[in-house]
């Protein structure tokens, strides 16, 4: 199963999507917050971030769902971080609203979807209206 | 191909579990599906799209599907909307 990544500027942020996500998967689906620093505090942290994708991947890759701007810069750098660390693990950050995404994203990876339709999945958040 | 013609029973319509809960079966089907409700249509295997219909309580609803285990996933998926999605 390909494994989530939520990083958010904010703890309680990652963590409610999270929940919120898991409402809709099983138990065995691995979705792994990187919310906030090392000290509960508001920012996002790259080493964090390298440490959850680690967490998320059980070998079929990983989707990174980020909320706000650093969050961009921070993943990008957990990238870089794996890889010098020599390790190789299938990463891809999807651009999509990160509560609609994850959503989605968690669904399309339990039910096995391949990284490239999970991240599809993902971004197609960006284009379903809610209202209608 | 094969469909099926259903009124939504439970209270809250299509919301998104019951829209995950059709898209987790669905996807255990090789043949192509198909929603169609509130004017719209949708590929029963993308949680988002399903939720984009935004069907509700009493509105009628038809699953189509195409291939070759369509009866089977007609089968699997009435089940799950004929009881209301084990929500009421």
């Amino acid at each position: 199963m390909v494994g989530i990544v939520i990083v958010s500027h904010s703890k309680k942020v990652a963590e409610g999507i999270k929940d919120l996500a898991m409402q809709m998967v099983g138990p065995e689906q691995k979705i792994i917050c990187a919310g906030g620093m090392e000290d509960g505090g508001i920012g996002t942290d790259a080493v964090r971030i390298c440490d959850a994708i680690q967490s998320a991947d059980s070998g079929q890759g990983v989707v990174v769902l980020v909320d706000l701007g650093s969050a961009v810069i921070s993943s990008n750098l957990a990238l870089e971080l794996l890889q010098e660390n020599g390790i190789d693990t299938q990463v891809t950050l999807a651009d999509a609203p990160i509560l609609e995404g994850a959503i989605s994203a968690a669904v399309q990876a339990f039910i096995g979807g391949s990284m490239k339709e999970v991240v599809e999945a993902a971004e197609l958040a960006r284009e379903v209206l809610k209202l209608l | 191909m094969k469909e099926a013609i259903f009124t939504i029973g439970n209270a809250l319509g299509i919301h998104a579990r019951p829209a995950a809960e059709i898209a987790k079966i669905a996807s255990q089907f090789e043949s192509s599906i198909t929603l169609y409700g509130n004017e719209r249509k949708a590929n029963a295997k993308s949680l988002l799209m399903i939720m984009s219909l935004g069907v509700t309580n009493g509105q009628e609803f038809v699953v189509s599907a195409e291939g070759k285990d369509e009866d089977e996933a007609i089968d699997a998926l009435s089940l799950l909307i004929s009881n209301n999605f084990y929500e009421d």
